[in-house]
């Protein structure tokens, strides 16, 4: 069995695990970080993609509300090519306790949070597809963040400082000496290989898949996941973020991400045993739909592209049927304090908009362990691609280059777009070049990575059309062309879970479109 | 809740099939154009995120519509590709594209000196210098003629005007400056049909070409005059408005609403080709129609692809199909390429001689007497491309109907 | 206009027996919601002399008790398009044969009955690579193919092609058609 030796060893390989990654490297700590499938492909790349004010928080948790403030301040400079920023609208409905509102400013001015209270006609014009209902709206800043993204930018970030990354492995245990954590063992899904991996500390950033990391090592966290369904549209219908102004509840925003917006959630106990295989029911389908036509009523004849479910790493405080009064603070566990167990650390809780204060807190921790007195500097430094503004301004560019500099920033001066620019994905405007940079330096191994860096086969198509020419050019590029059919096997069955629980109107069409196309 | 499924600008019920690309004429003949579907629906979602994602190359989109002709789905691929061109784009050569698309403007400047001016046209220096001015050389300009059709038609009111029942003539720019013999072919076959013809009220220019040329709100300027005009016509008794070109037709009908915005739901009943409304009446009994018995020989019919996108091919050759001795093969549809103005410019001259080609060699192949189509510019490129006369239904069918004796049936039907 | 026999949709089935009958001397139109795939056959079909409206599409009916007289087009606004049989082969879902709502699938011209389960989470297979339930869904015909509409059989409008319930064999549905209605 290979074995070798890092400073610090993460498991999880969402944003959390990304931005940890991305810290400890920075910090000049030997890193090693550990994926069992691919990158965000947790409830990181499973949710709204919202860049939080705080102001949902404002009333509930006013320490949250105060951390996503600052946190939005800081990834709308250092990510700036990940997220947009769009502002937010919190809109009360004749329904709603217009009192409410009072309450909701007051919080989120305390919480240092920019709360404007606008005139519904201006609310309306500054946002005409809300619900022209309306009897009072509050500006705030809230803003879309492509998760992806930001997940690869972070990783990509470490790799530049050191940091080694494997993904498609799992980790089967802990190597335990003396009462110590040190070190894992892994199993890599592709290679069939075990390896024992040695590390100084090993932080569990599993999502809540850290519940069953802790296990392995003898320790209940008490994680509570909180299954949250999302409706993905076939295009933009608005482009502020839009909220419900009352305490938080289903299905009560609507957030423009990239070219699509997307609707949330609900929010429902599911087991641990669930947590790989999640599906979206009709019943949560219905109650989406039903709530999310009261902020934006176009969306009840816009199409749904798809559905989708992530489950909310939260840590029970108290028995919650729902978990929406559980805190979305973070959680930092010190096993050594809490369990008697040196060596481990789990960082938890928390949501998208605070990973970066996640990470540092649990850094922070790393380093004082190790004796590391280097100062976090993940608040100040730029992502990959977001060192300079890049924008979509040539016109004469084609429209593929364009997208990919909205995708990848600057980093789209990477890209051969001289004789690789044809399409390859139409719906997305992806180029052989942006799939080419992607394959070579941003750890794609399947189809579906791909679409997790470039968005592929996520527009109105959901890949039915240009599936087989990618997986062709992807299993070229890898080297395996033999591995193409299969490619487009796992990114078909894939897809078509999200598309079952939308199965009627153009999604149904789709559906039959995509059996004969693929199904036989 | 998610009962109709649709939303206003339906591009997401695009699945993606690729039908739109297979019939699209620019995609075949020019590899810079990203062709329907890209420019269409792919290109709107990413327009609505930013429009700077505006692509310049939607400029080749011939606005022929076949791609919504082709659609399973129903989606206004065209439409779409128009309206981001009007609201995004700009002109490539403003002082050119505006000449061109005032049509109007310029035939009632140029049409009270048609002589010299058709022979300047023809002159070389003025090639040259419509060159350099970015219309093409090679280009063969309709002529204009010298007598305008209105003024034509002024002499005719008193005798219009002693029917029972009236029609009214949306002329176009192409029978009042360049063509007024068919505006007169029009009011003989009305006539015989038992209907005066009357004028509508300050007539204006469709717009077609100023939509195409990215001139939008003089579009709608002259849509909504129009579309009053009609209203008058209607309120004061006409049965109908009419016309013989298929491109003002369907710019008329569809475009004002689609693209313009224009309202138009109260006139588009009433807004037909000719060759429509007279099948519809003979159909019914209230025409009747006597032809002459005489040899006439091989004519094919070209569906413009306007003509297509109305789906009326069916009345123009159905009518036609009554003429006795009237050998005629509705040819397979394709794109002629001229496209309107598009055609005159220097730099798609070369494309829309390549996609016209097809049709072109098909025509030479079958030799007619004459080529008949419902659309003026279509003809234009087709004689300057093969040299076979190219006619309008409505003259056929003018010159082979024994009007004389055709009216006596008509005049006794009785006013409705 | 007066057609012997008038067919919705230029699918495979439409075009086959439209064919057929146009060889067996009958007078056919064709009426098709965007371009048909089944070129060969429709190009023989046009080059015969058969009329067919490409980009058009039925939206309403006129009915004398169980027999349709005569369909509108939305491009043929005004004009009765007449005949003494109808053929329906406007296929499923993606051509819009069949409907999906959220709680109901119909045949939106004449609303002739479907099968189909009445519960959403019943209408697909987890599994991609395995035959879906929606695939069978459509319209139920009576022995000889003629549709069903509120429970009473049409006298003169037939089903052919995926338009129908269960398993079919596109050319094989027309061509039964064929035979009855060249009789």
């Amino acid at each position: 069995m290979a074995s070798q030796e890092y400073d610090v060893i993460i498991i999880g390989g969402g944003i959390t695990g990304a931005g940890t990654a991305r810290d400890c490297a920075l910090r000049g700590l030997r890193t090693l970080l550990i994926e069992r499938h691919d990158l965000a492909a947790g409830a990181t790349g499973r949710n709204h993609g919202l860049l939080h004010s705080g102001a949902r928080y404002a009333v509930t948790d006013s320490e949250s509300a105060a951390e996503c403030i600052r946190e939005n301040t800081i990834l709308r400079k250092i990510a700036s090519n990940c997220v947009e920023e769009t502002d937010g609208l919190f809109i009360s409905l004749p329904e709603d306790d217009i009192e409410y509102r009072k309450t909701f400013i007051e919080s989120c001015q305390r919480a240092g949070i920019k709360a404007e209270a606008i005139d519904p006609k201006d609310a309306i014009r500054m946002e005409p597809a809300v619900n022209p209902d309306i009897i009072g709206a509050v500006k705030v800043p809230d803003a879309s963040v492509d998760p992806f993204r930001l997940t690869t930018a972070n990783v990509l970030d470490a790799t530049v400082h050191g940091a080694e990354v494997m993904t498609y492995s799992e980790v089967t245990g802990f190597i335990e000496e003396n009462g110590r954590i040190v070190g894992v063992t892994v199993r890599n899904h592709r290679s069939g290989e075990l390896s024992e991996m040695r590390s100084a500390v090993t932080v569990n950033a599993a999502g809540i898949w850290g519940h069953a990391i802790a296990e392995l090592a003898g320790i209940s966290i008490g994680m509570y996941p909180a299954k949250g369904s999302l409706l993905i549209f076939g295009h933009r219908v608005n482009r502020m973020v839009i909220n419900r102004c009352r305490k938080p509840a289903n299905a009560d925003i609507l957030v423009p991400g990239d070219v699509v917006c997307v609707i949330g959630t609900t929010s429902t106990k599911v087991p641990f045993e669930d947590c790989d295989d999640i599906r979206v029911t009709a019943d949560e389908v219905n109650l989406l739909l039903e709530e999310g036509c009261k902020l934006a009523p176009s969306i009840s004849h816009t199409r749904v592209l798809r559905a989708y479910a992530g489950v909310r790493p939260l840590v029970a405080s108290d028995e919650d049927p729902t978990g929406r009064s559980i805190s979305r603070g973070i959680v930092l566990l010190d096993h050594e304090t809490r369990d008697g167990l040196p060596g481990l650390i789990t960082i938890t809780g928390g949501k998208l908009t605070s990973y970066r204060l996640m990470a540092e807190q649990a850094t922070d921790l790393v380093c004082s362990k190790l004796g590391n007195v280097k100062k976090c500097e993940t608040a100040l430094r730029p992502l990959p691609g977001s060192e300079e503004e890049v924008g979509i301004s040539r016109q004469s560019d084609s429209l593929g280059r364009k997208a990919a500099g909205n995708r990848h920033g600057a980093r789209v001066f990477q890209m051969d777009f001289a004789d690789k620019s044809e399409v390859v994905c139409e719906c997305e405007h992806v180029t052989r070049a942006e799939i080419e940079y992607a394959i070579k330096f941003l750890d794609v191994h399947n189809l579906i990575d791909l679409r997790r860096r470039t968005r592929i086969g996520m527009g109105t198509c959901q890949g039915s059309f240009c599936m087989l020419r990618v997986a062709t050019v992807l299993a070229q590029a890898l080297g395996c062309p033999e591995k193409a059919s299969e490619f487009v096997r796992q990114y078909v069955e894939e897809r078509w879970k999200g598309l079952t629980p939308v199965c009627w109107g153009e999604g149904i069409r789709e559906m039959e479109f995509m059996r004969k196309q693929y199904g036989k | 809740m998610q009962e109709s499924n649709i939303s206003p600008n339906n591009f997401e019920q695009c699945l993606k099939c690729n039908l739109c690309t297979s019939v699209c004429p620019m995609m075949a003949a020019n590899p810079h154009y990203p062709g329907p579907k890209q420019a269409g629906p792919d290109g709107e979602r990413y327009r609505l995120k930013d429009p700077a994602f505006f692509d310049l190359t939607l400029k080749y989109c011939l606005n022929c519509k076949r791609c919504e002709v082709a659609c399973p789905s129903g989606v206004k691929v065209g439409d779409i590709i128009q309206a981001s061109r009007l609201k995004y784009g700009h002109q490539s050569n403003p002082l050119r594209d505006t000449i061109l698309a005032s049509t109007d403007f310029v035939g009632s400047l140029a049409s009270p000196m048609a002589p010299t001016v058709n022979a300047l046209l023809e002159w070389k220096p003025v090639k040259k210098m419509m060159n350099l001015f970015g219309v093409d050389s090679r280009r063969k300009f309709p002529s204009y003629s010298k007598l305008k059709f209105e003024n034509w038609f002024r002499e005719q009111v008193p005798s219009q005007e002693n029917f029972r029942r009236f029609v009214s003539y949306f002329h176009g720019c192409y029978v009042n400056y360049n063509y007024p013999e068919l505006g007169q072919d029009f009011v003989k076959l009305m006539n015989a049909c038992g209907y005066g013809v009357r004028m509508l009220e300050g007539e204006k220019c469709c717009g077609v070409a100023m939509i195409s040329n990215g001139m939008g709100r003089q579009a709608a300027v002259n849509g909504s005059k129009n579309l009053d005009a009609m209203r008058k016509a209607l309120r004061d008794g006409s049965e109908a408005v009419l016309t013989s070109s298929s491109t003002c037709t369907f710019t008329m009908r569809d475009e004002y609403e689609h693209l313009l915005g224009l309202k138009t739901a109260d006139i588009r009943p009433h807004l037909m080709l000719a060759t429509k409304f007279i099948f519809d009446r003979v159909e019914s009994g209230d025409i009747r129609l006597v032809f002459k018995e005489e040899r006439r020989g091989k004519y094919v019919y070209h569906t413009a692809c306007h003509m297509q996108k109305l789906g009326w091919t069916i009345y123009s050759t159905e009518l036609l199909k009554m003429i006795p001795g009237m050998d005629l093969t509705v040819l397979p549809q394709e794109c002629c390429g001229i496209a309107g103005t598009f055609g005159f410019k220097k730099e798609n001259y070369p494309y829309s001689q390549l996609i016209g080609s097809k049709l072109f060699d098909l025509i030479k192949k079958l030799n007619p007497r004459a080529v008949i189509t419902d659309c003026e510019t279509c003809k234009w490129q087709i004689e300057m491309s093969t040299g076979y006369s190219v006619l309008n239904p409505i003259s056929v069918l003018a010159e082979a109907l024994d009007l004389e004796k055709t009216s006596r049936l008509n005049v006794a039907v009785p006013s409705r | 206009m007066r057609y012997d026999i008038i067919i919705i949709g230029g699918g495979l089935a439409g075009v086959t027996a439209g064919l057929q009958l146009h060889k067996a001397g009958k007078r056919c139109l064709i009426i098709s919601e965007g371009l048909s795939l089944h070129k060969t056959p429709k190009d023989e079909y046009i080059a015969a002399g058969g009329a067919f409206l490409p980009g058009d599409s039925v939206i309403s009916g006129e009915w004398d008790g169980n027999a349709l007289k005569a369909v509108r087009t939305r491009n043929l606004e005004g004009t009765r398009l007449e005949a003494d049989h109808f053929i329906l082969a406007s296929g499923k879902f993606f051509s819009r044969g069949l409907v999906a709502t959220m709680d109901a699938v119909i045949e939106p011209v004449f609303g002739c009955d479907v099968e189909f389960d009445s519960c959403r989470d019943k209408w697909y297979n987890d599994d991609f690579y395995a035959v879906q339930p929606f695939e069978r869904f459509g319209v139920k015909p009576t022995e000889d193919g003629r549709v069903f509409i509120g429970g009473v059989p049409a006298a003169n409008l037939w089903a052919a092609g995926e338009i129908l319930a269960g398993e079919t064999d596109i050319e094989q549905s027309a061509l039964k058609i064929v035979s009855i209605l060249v009789k």
